[in-house]
């Protein structure tokens, strides 16, 4: 299930971000309290979405699978430290899959797939446009990168779809890393501004 | 809204709040992480900037959703079943009762603890051929695979997480045990070869003792080629130590003496 299917089909009821954000945060709310049908349902608005970033990451279907398993484990855990207060749901499971996903790959990476990645990383925004291809969201977040400088977009890209640190961005762009750092906060300033986000 | 933190420049001083992108994307060093989170406690309007840049990774996210492997709900709901969630974050006064401790002078503690890291996943790949091998041991054919399935895949949970690490022990009157436990997991698997053989009536069982008190966890399968199969034990409490004691075969509601193994975990 995608994306676009949990919130197409799913709850005809509830159209807009909004009203489906605060219907999932009530979720999580039972699912801290122990509720398993709370879960279940929780499970199936987010589990396309924990899956996605974290097989971005870490490619390695396997491993991806595995890290999903946690994440969602950890979502059911921990679910009475979300803080409605801070922001979204998919806010916080998407801290939970990226973080989780670039552990993982920071902590076994070996030389050789380190390599392959760089080699396929250095078209990031084809990767992206090839990831994106359908679904109004895809279109909307593709949109969006397209507003950015070239350099501010593959700095997101290589850091949050490639799992790179600023520092390894830097090198593999030949910026300096303060540069990048600065066009890292600039980019998802302007793509929070352009999609529209709520605080 | 700034954009590159041009206002409040402090002179000869980094300025961390230029970090919020690289953070909330993950893309800094540990080290780095933790000086920007200690500058967040102190920068409300940075900790508000995060969580707006925050919104926007989880869309970023939200592009690359991806439909999961099929069998994964059934695999997670099974597991958040028998995991335990973590209380709320507000404190709860409740002092640990120590009423266990002389208990657990009485003897000698017989393991030592062998930080193993389980780097090369040997270990991880000979206890799931254990699982597979002895894993069905009772019920109905369907009910043993599945049950061998669900246990597996929670073994291996335990085995491929990123703190597992690995104890053993020695079992009074003989035998050894050895513990692959995952704090993150809350839950450990726990193997044992070579146990003294008991009569049918008494059998071994195996326990979590923490401060509250000790918590059966089940009797021990039979040996099967001088090995006991993997049992996973998950909701583990800080303060807990693993017990092995000799029951009645039915199992006992406590603990009785002497403890055959007393591992601090």
């Amino acid at each position: 299930m995608t994306v676009m299917d949990s919130q197409g089909s799913g709850e005809p009821a509830r159209p807009g971000h909004q009203a489906q954000g605060a219907d999932l945060a009530a979720q999580i709310v039972l699912v801290a309290r122990g509720d398993a049908a709370a879960f279940d349902a929780v499970f199936d608005r987010i589990s396309a979405h924990v899956f996605g970033i974290v097989r971005r990451v870490i490619r390695d279907p396997a491993q991806s699978e595995e890290v999903t398993q946690e994440v969602l484990l950890e979502v059911w855990r921990n679910a009475s430290t979300f803080d409605a207060g801070r922001g979204s749901v998919m806010a916080w499971v998407s801290m939970l899959a990226h973080r989780r996903a670039v552990d993982r790959v920071r902590s076994v990476q070996k030389e050789t797939e380190r390599e392959r990645r760089i080699a396929t990383s250095e078209i990031p925004f084809d990767e992206v446009a090839e990831a994106v291809e359908s679904g109004l969201e895809r279109e909307r977040v593709r949109r969006c990168l397209g507003t950015l400088t070239e350099l501010q977009r593959e700095s997101v890209t290589l850091a949050y779809y490639g799992g790179y640190t600023y520092g390894q961005v830097a090198s593999l762009l030949s910026v300096p890393q303060g540069t990048v750092k600065t066009r890292m906060r600039d980019a998802l300033i302007r793509l929070r501004d352009c999609l529209g986000v709520a605080e | 809204m700034k954009l590159s933190g041009i206002t409040m420049r402090r002179t000869g001083a980094r300025e961390p709040h230029t970090l919020a992108g690289a953070y909330v994307m993950d893309a800094i060093s540990p080290p780095d992480r933790a000086r920007f989170e200690r500058h967040l406690e102190r920068c409300d309007e940075c900790s508000r900037e995060v969580d707006g840049l925050r919104e926007a990774t989880a869309r970023l996210a939200s592009a690359t959703a991806a439909s999961p492997p099929s069998g994964l709900k059934e695999r997670v709901m099974a597991a958040a079943a028998m995991t335990r969630q973590q209380p709320p974050a507000a404190p709860v006064a409740d002092s640990p009762k120590v009423t266990i401790s002389a208990w657990f002078r009485d003897l000698g503690v017989l393991a030592w603890p062998n930080r193993l890291a389980l780097a090369g996943g040997a270990l991880a790949v000979a206890l799931l051929a254990l699982v597979v091998t002895f894993g069905v041991s009772n019920g109905s054919m369907q009910q043993q695979l599945d049950d061998a399935v669900a246990s597996s895949q929670q073994v291996a949970g335990v085995l491929t997480a990123q703190d597992a690490h690995m104890m053993a022990g020695q079992v009074l009157g003989g035998g050894t045990i050895s513990v692959v436990m995952s704090r993150s997991k809350d839950a450990l698997v726990f193997t044992a070869k070579g146990l003294r053989p008991l009569p049918a009536t008494r059998g071994y069982e195996l326990w979590l003792v923490g401060p509250g008190g000790p918590r059966p966890i089940e009797m021990l399968p039979p040996e099967s080629d001088g090995m006991i199969s993997p049992v996973i034990v998950g909701g583990l409490r800080h303060g807990d130590h693993l017990v092995l004691t000799v029951e009645p075969a039915g199992g006992a509601p406590h603990p009785d003496k002497p403890m055959m193994l007393n591992l601090i975990l």
